[in-house]
């Protein structure tokens, strides 16, 4: 498993074999105006819809908000994973460190973001993770693709960030969840280290993948669906 | 005893001794501090300047990248031939070292003739005793990572891209080091980076000429 420094991210180095893989796969075969159709529907606007088109922030400020809002929906998902893991109690031994330890990390940059953000943090969504929290098998293999996922997405964001201090932050976060993905691939069987570098994933490929497992639910549907409104005054 | 690169003291090498304190690690260290003090209930963040570097700072940050790249590689070449390594820890050497050649490989492509002659290096028993080895191990990977990790706030958007590529990966390895080890892989929320003193206090020691 050498890889080269330019191959872009695939599922297979994920090497997630449950829950994730399939919507992970599910997701390959829609079209890109179907991914936008669908996202602008279910679940988007949970996941902070502005950080989806980064170009249309126009200030530096406001797009280094709205990263940070992007990051801070990631850390909203994994915290509440780890959370609602540790709350199940499935999980013994080494596996059950790792999510106590993890979860706690997750929590942190929560409360670390939402503190930056201040007034401009989006709210959390709710997650349904549709039991892969009660099994060690898919508890696993969702945190498996979690953290790779989470590693990718801040290496894809990080360059586009202007503030030197959020900068140094998201960087300090980056290779955290670098750790928590070496972590868990480990005690899932791969290899924590698959190769040489590491691709990063842009907002799209993001929240396209994140979509695609369902785990956020629309805090509510009819609001959520409707598209940005027109300010005439 | 040789010089790291960085050091004013010695011509011919690029000088990084500016990189190594006060000034260029301020940003980071405000920007971890507000995240890592948000994290502990305080919510001060100091206002900074924007970023990004420019095309000198990428190289010499990229020299010493390079450098760190050059010394992980050899360490882990000469233990796997010398510290009858077995089962993950092997492994872990082998790929791990793979990587380390791999990322020396980049840069020295990346810095064209800049590159240099790797230093001689030198490791004694870190080579040839297990326990050590890991500990070393450890101790290089987590300071290439938080040197990585410190400097990044320095380098042009581009480079920082490419850069990033990288230290997810030196990352994984310490997490991987500090399990075999029977340490918590990831032990703080968010990593404290290492000033390049700091690192060069680490490396100097195997570089032999």
């Amino acid at each position: 498993m050498t890889g080269g420094g330019v191959r872009s991210l695939r599922l297979d180095d994920f090497d997630v074999d449950g829950a994730v893989r399939d919507t992970f796969e599910a997701m390959q075969h829609h079209t890109r105006s179907g991914f936008l159709r669908q996202t602008a529907g279910a679940g988007l606007a949970a996941l902070g819809a502005a950080a989806v088109w980064p170009s249309e922030a126009s200030a530096a400020a406001s797009s280094d908000v709205t990263i940070l809002n992007f990051a801070l929906s990631l850390e909203y998902l994994q915290a509440s994973f780890y959370t609602e893991a540790e709350r199940i109690g499935a999980l013994h031994g080494a596996l059950k460190q790792q999510a106590d330890v993890v979860g706690m990390h997750e929590r942190a940059h929560v409360k670390a973001f939402k503190q930056l953000l201040g007034s401009k943090a989006i709210k959390e969504p709710k997650f349904d993770f549709h039991g892969v929290t009660e099994s060690a098998n898919t508890f696993r293999s969702t945190a498996v693709a979690f953290e790779d996922l989470a590693t990718a997405a801040y290496k894809g964001q990080a360059p586009m960030i202007t503030s030197r201090s959020y900068l140094a932050g998201a960087l300090a976060v980056h290779s955290v969840e670098a750790r928590h993905a070496a972590w868990i691939r480990r005690l899932a069987g791969f290899l924590p280290a698959a190769k040489a570098f590491d691709e990063p994933l842009n907002a799209h490929e993001v929240v396209n993948l994140v979509n695609s497992t369902h785990f956020v639910t629309l805090r509510d549907p009819e609001t959520s669906a409707r598209t940005s409104p027109h300010f005439t005054g | 005893m040789v010089v790291l690169p960085g050091d004013s003291t010695k011509a011919g090498r690029p000088p990084l001794g500016h990189l190594s304190r006060g000034t260029l690690l301020k940003g980071s260290i405000a920007g971890l501090g507000a995240l890592a003090g948000a994290a502990v209930g305080t919510t001060e963040l100091a206002a900074s300047p924007n970023a990004h570097g420019s095309a000198a700072t990428d190289k010499e940050i990229l020299t010493f990248g390079l450098l760190i790249e050059r010394l992980q590689a050899a360490f882990y070449a000469e233990a796997l031939r010398s510290a009858h390594l077995t089962g993950e820890a092997h492994q872990f050497a082998k790929v791990v070292g793979g990587h380390e050649q791999e990322h020396a490989k980049f840069l020295e492509s990346a810095l064209g003739p800049a590159a240099g002659k790797s230093p001689q290096f030198k490791f004694g028993d870190a080579v040839t005793d297990p326990a050590k080895f890991l500990a070393t191990a450890i101790s290089l990977e987590e300071a290439g990572l938080g040197v990585y990790n410190g400097q990044g706030v320095n380098l042009t958007p581009a480079t920082l891209a490419a850069a990033a590529k990288i230290v997810s990966v030196e990352a994984r390895h310490t997490a991987w080091a500090r399990a075999l080890a029977k340490e918590l892989p990831a032990p703080v929320a968010v990593d404290v980076p290492v000033s390049v003193s700091q690192a060069k206090h680490t490396f100097q020691q195997f570089i032999v000429s």
